[in-house]
């Protein structure tokens, strides 16, 4: 859930998200949701000659489960709030 | 009994936020970086990471294999829990 | 509250007495719940050993270790302080001493 809503808070921000198959793509995030399923618009894949036929597509909706990494704006995220919220969110999982 | 107050295995992520972790993930990639958080799944958000990419070459028997490392550094990084296998603090003491 | 680490059982007039508790027998949480504290041989799918103290686990078999070194084909190729292993990659726990 934390981490679902850093991702809603980093919405029209431009991220890169690195998927399992290698294939990187930069884009503008439109939307995620609890299964970090991901929207991207105004994309470009990182290695076009290796994916030329990403050329054409221009928004994509990426499944969760299929992405390695996402690289974020540091300038959007507050790492001490991150800390708190998760040392919150741990403490009340062990009060379950 | 034990010197810490570790009672279940996630304490010893928490007692990491803040401070620089090294992880082993899936596909032969370490990555070093400053930990901000984490979830049950072991999703984590990450800073000034270095991420390290073995790529071994030469898989025939009796020739030595070549090791290939491949680093690159990233700024703010969220790593998805499913490729994560070890997560080491900075060592206690 | 009582002590809960050893229950009593069910009373139950046919059954004989119970044997007393060797290392043998006993469920596998029995297992898990001797060897913390311990050293132990955490062997995961990738076939990669964590030897090191079991200093706790959870319903996961995420795992803790403490003074843990990584084996990969009976070298040595890692150290670490603590270690934090995701339970998924885990094949088994073996106890690497006494229980």
């Amino acid at each position: 859930m934390l981490i679902f809503s850093v991702f809603k808070t980093l919405t029209d921000q431009q991220v890169t998200v690195e998927l399992k198959n290698d294939l990187s793509i930069t884009g503008v995030l439109k939307s995620v949701d609890q299964f970090l399923n991901i929207r991207l618009d105004n994309i470009k894949v990182l290695d076009e000659a290796r994916h030329p036929h990403m050329m054409a597509v221009k928004n994509c909706f990426i499944r969760g489960s299929v992405v390695r990494y996402v690289q974020l704006p540091s300038e959007h995220v507050d790492t001490q709030l991150l800390e708190d919220a998760t040392r919150r969110e741990s403490l009340a999982a062990v009060k379950r | 009994m034990e010197p810490s107050s570790i009672q279940e295995p996630f304490d010893l992520i928490r007692l990491s936020l803040s401070e620089r972790v090294f992880v082993k993930l899936r596909g032969d990639r370490e990555l070093t970086g400053i930990l901000h958080a984490y979830d049950g799944h072991m999703n984590l958000i990450m800073s000034d990471v270095e991420e390290t990419i073995m790529l071994v070459e030469g898989d025939q028997p009796g020739v030595a294999p070549t090791v290939n490392v491949a680093k690159r550094k990233l700024d703010m990084l969220f790593v998805r829990g499913d490729g994560v296998i070890l997560v080491s603090p900075p060592s206690r003491t | 509250m009582d002590d809960e680490s050893t229950p009593p059982p069910p009373p139950d007039e046919h059954a004989p007495p119970p044997p007393p508790p060797q290392t043998h027998t006993g469920s596998p949480t029995d297992f898990l719940k001797g060897v913390v504290g311990k050293r132990v041989i955490v062997r995961l799918t990738s076939g990669v050993d964590y030897c090191g103290v079991l200093q706790c686990l959870d319903g996961y078999m995420n795992i803790a270790l403490e003074q843990t070194e990584e084996h990969v084909n009976g070298a040595i190729t890692n150290r670490y302080g603590d270690a934090f292993i995701r339970g998924n990659n885990v094949l088994y726990i073996s106890a690497a001493e006494a229980i």
